[in-house]
């Protein structure tokens, strides 16, 4: 039998989680999404409790809800918040097929279900959790006696779970091919060029700092460029690079004018 | 209620735990499999990275070694005996089929694994040295282009480790006897997978965009693997097969729930044999991982997958089978009409042998609902054969290649008879092995597949998938025409001489087929040794 707290306190919490499931499914925000999740969980969790399982209604709030989701929280948060949904289609009218197989198929199951419960009474906990020492004592003789094995088993999932993580994650810095501090210094003073870089032609036509710098001469500058930064600045130096090979002396910082061409057909070929 | 009865009282009066029993010897193999994956996960912290691919390797096989040498041990007495042990809580039942099972997939597992280790095709290995560099970046294209190799840039050995856990949930997964350890052995079984498709080391975007396609359908198809477990233990109060086959016979209990939990388990369960219409993760996951891994996930998913299958139809749902049958009909119809005719279509060699082992599951749930002896032989004998012809043919597909990597488009494929004769014979046997030409091992499977669904009174079914096959012969020879009768490309690509471990594996698998087609009779006698127990 169902007691009127329990059909009070469902009544009350099934519409809530059910609320945050949609909600979870529907917002646009990643971080407003997992809350949705949390609170159905939430609600879950205390079903539990009233349905005479209040170990798996507090391990439901405490690791479900506590620990797991807001360790995703975190993640989201620091990963980026922003959320890149896509409103290209690339199969036509896909959303709606998938929209209306879905709705059939949660008809089906509800109407199913519901239809197989109706002739169903319905056995509580209570026999079960007031022999053996209770609920939790119940659970942890499952888990150590009947449920052993898989029980175990999900040791192989936390394991790979870290091994995928370090894989997909961890990048090992290589030793060879990084210069000590020392090195470093006896470049900069004994080398070609004591000064500083020249800094990257930010502002001068646009505001990326993949913009390079330009000589007087116009040509860009080398050095400005970055060697992380995949940029058309660092294209456009390969195209100068390329037009000037084997064009005569290197662009003169001092020249008012660029490198003079060799021959009009290359002076064609520029334009 | 929430804890009135809580205190030093309670904890007093509960009994001593009883342990449950377990036959090690009967379980070895797994315990073996499972032990050596924490091994190996050892080996990757503690073993200096020059060293860590020969331990591994060594490893690797030195575990599928002592595994089948365990597996053989328990197999002298289960002859002698024929005694099914259902263990450790009747969670595992090490009966017959998971016997022969275990054995075919250590022996696919063996030759999967000289694929993943090799480093001659691919200089460094098939495996991306560093998967966490972004790709398209400077370190990533000199991980994938560098000529020479470097300690640093030899493949990443992780896979070694998440190719036994994946083994080992594999082994679990067919042997499971009840619905919850079957639930924690997919997992452990797909997991390390999804990772292993997004290894590879050249097309990386390719092998990142399969990996996480992987992962979403899997995780989904897992939850509906899970809503069914919830059903059927509402309706026989139990997870263990066994009581689930008790409930359903002559109760009043409502059968919607037995059917709706089928029916969501089901799903769960063709998602990971790629049967019919749950394939669709199937040609772009197969075409975007690592060749290597491409053959392990089509050989021994496979088997795997349809191990449970078999067990939970027989031993579960044996007494229902007049009810859902119809419906695995129309599954089985489905997947061959599905594998042969978008298998016509395709231009890619490795998405027409994903479209090819869709077909071929099609023709395996022919013999998987049949639930005879003759079909549950029949079926085990077709993986067995089915697992060897695939794995070799993606391993001769890892030999043809130009500067990009692999040429997997056909057109590339044209006059490869010309440039290399014994690649193209070898690969020509594997396709007529697919397609089910006398002589190999294709065509004794589809023969004792489709005999015992005849005994069982499926003609119907066996006519479309008599036709089916037809259709699907048709693209094979397709390529063997193209391989012989066709000019080579000026720009074509130029097959790698094999190294000792990709020239194993193909030799393994094509001796395999061969075998299977001319002297078949062992291995159908030892797949009929026993039938499921519980």
């Amino acid at each position: 039998m169902i007691g009127l707290g329990e059909t009070i306190a469902f009544w009350i919490l099934g519409p809530l989680a059910l609320a945050g499931a949609l909600g979870m499914v529907f917002a646009r925000n990643a971080v407003h999404s997992a809350l949705w999740l949390a609170q159905t969980m939430l609600c879950l969790g205390a079903l539990y409790m009233v349905q005479q399982a209040p170990f798996l209604g507090f391990v439901q709030i405490i690791v479900y809800t506590g620990a797991i989701m807001m360790l995703f929280l975190f993640v989201l948060m620091l990963v980026g918040k922003e959320s890149v949904d896509s409103v290209v289609e690339v199969l036509r009218g896909q959303r709606v097929a998938a929209a209306l197989a879905g709705i059939g198929l949660a008809v089906l199951l509800v109407s199913t279900l519901g239809r197989a419960f109706a002739g169903v009474t319905a056995v509580g906990l209570a026999k079960v959790n007031s022999t053996g020492g209770g609920n939790v004592a119940n659970l942890g003789r499952s888990l150590y006696t009947d449920y052993l094995f898989p029980f175990e088993l999900t040791s192989a999932l936390l394991m790979t779970a870290a091994v995928g993580a370090m894989v997909l994650a961890f990048t090992e810095r290589s030793k060879q091919g990084r210069l000590t501090q020392r090195e470093r210094v006896e470049a900069r003073i004994r080398g070609q060029r004591p000064s500083p870089l020249p800094g990257p032609g930010v502002f001068a036509t646009m505001n990326s700092v993949a913009t390079p710098a330009l000589l007087p001469d116009g040509s860009v500058a080398p050095e400005s460029l970055s060697e992380l930064l995949e940029s058309t600045g660092r294209d456009r130096l390969d195209a100068e690079v390329r037009s000037v090979v084997s064009a005569g002396a290197d662009p003169d910082a001092h020249a008012l004018r660029g490198p003079a061409r060799s021959t009009p057909a290359d002076q064609e070929g520029q334009e | 209620m929430l804890g009135g009865e809580a205190g030093v009282g309670v904890v007093a009066q509960v009994p001593h735990l009883q342990a449950p029993t377990v036959d090690y010897g009967a379980i070895a193999p797994v315990l073996i499999v499972l032990g050596a994956a924490c091994l190996s996960v050892l080996v990757e912290a503690f073993v200096a990275r020059s060293a860590r691919w020969s331990s591994q390797v060594a490893l690797t096989l030195l575990t599928l070694g002592a595994a089948g040498a365990a597996l053989g041990v328990h197999l002298y007495s289960f002859a002698a005996d024929g005694r099914n042990v259902v263990t450790l809580a009747g969670t595992i039942s090490v009966d017959g089929p998971a016997l022969f099972l275990w054995g075919t997939l250590l022996a696919l597992g063996l030759a999967a694994v000289l694929l993943i280790a090799d480093r001659s095709v691919e200089p460094g290995g098939a495996f991306s040295a560093d998967a966490a560099v972004r790709p398209g970046t400077a370190a990533d294209r000199a991980q994938a282009e560098g000529a020479v190799r470097t300690a640093e840039t030899v493949m990443q050995t992780e896979v070694f480790p998440l190719f036994l856990f994946s083994l080992g949930g594999m082994m679990v997964f067919l042997a499971a006897n009840d619905l919850l350890t079957m639930f924690v052995a997919l997992e452990v079984l797909s997991l390390p997978l999804y990772l292993m498709c997004g290894l590879a080391r050249r097309r990386r975007l390719l092998a990142q965009e399969a990996a996480v396609k992987y992962f979403l359908l899997g995780a989904f198809s897992s939850a509906f693997f899970l809503y069914g477990v919830a059903l059927l233990y509402g309706y026989a109060g139990s997870v263990s097969l066994a009581r689930i086959a008790e409930a359903s016979a002559g109760s009043n209990r409502p059968d919607m729930l037995l059917f709706c939990g089928l029916a969501l388990l089901m799903v769960g369960l063709l998602f990971k044999g790629s049967v019919g219409p749950f394939h669709t993760w199937t040609p772009d996951v197969y075409q975007g991982a690592a060749t290597p891994v491409t053959a392990f996930m089509a050989a021994c998913t496979k088997v795997a997958a349809f191990g449970a299958i078999l067990r939970v139809l027989t031993v579960a749902f044996e007494g229902t089978r007049w009810e859902w049958r119809g419906l695995l009909w129309a599954v089985a119809i489905a997947s061959m009409v599905i594998g042969a005719v978008l298998g016509l279509t395709q231009t890619d060699v490795k998405r027409m042998i994903a479209y090819s082992s869709v077909a071929h599951a099609g023709f395996l749930l022919v013999g998987a609902i049949a639930l005879t002896a003759q079909g549950l032989s029949g079926t085990m004998f077709y993986l067995l054969a089915y697992g060897f012809t695939t794995l070799a043919a993606f391993g001769v597909v890892t030999l043809v290649r130009n500067a990009d990597g692999e040429a997997t488009h056909l057109s590339q494929w044209a006059g490869l008879a010309k440039r290399s004769p014994l690649t193209a014979a070898v690969f020509a046997f594997l396709l007529f092995a697919l397609a089910g030409i006398p002589l190999t091992s294709g065509f004794t499977g589809k023969f004792a597949v489709f005999s015992a669904a005849l005994a069982d009174g499926m003609a119907p079914l066996v006519v479309i998938a008599l036709v089916a096959s037809a259709v699907a012969a048709f693209f094979y020879l397709r390529v063997v025409v193209l391989m012989y009768f066709s000019e080579p490309a000026i720009d074509g690509p130029t097959v790698s001489v094999p190294g000792a471990f990709t020239t194993a594996a193909i030799t393994l698998g094509v001796v395999v087929t061969l075998l299977l087609g001319v002297v078949p009779t062992f291995a159908l006698n030892w797949a009929a040794l026993g039938a499921f127990g519980s």
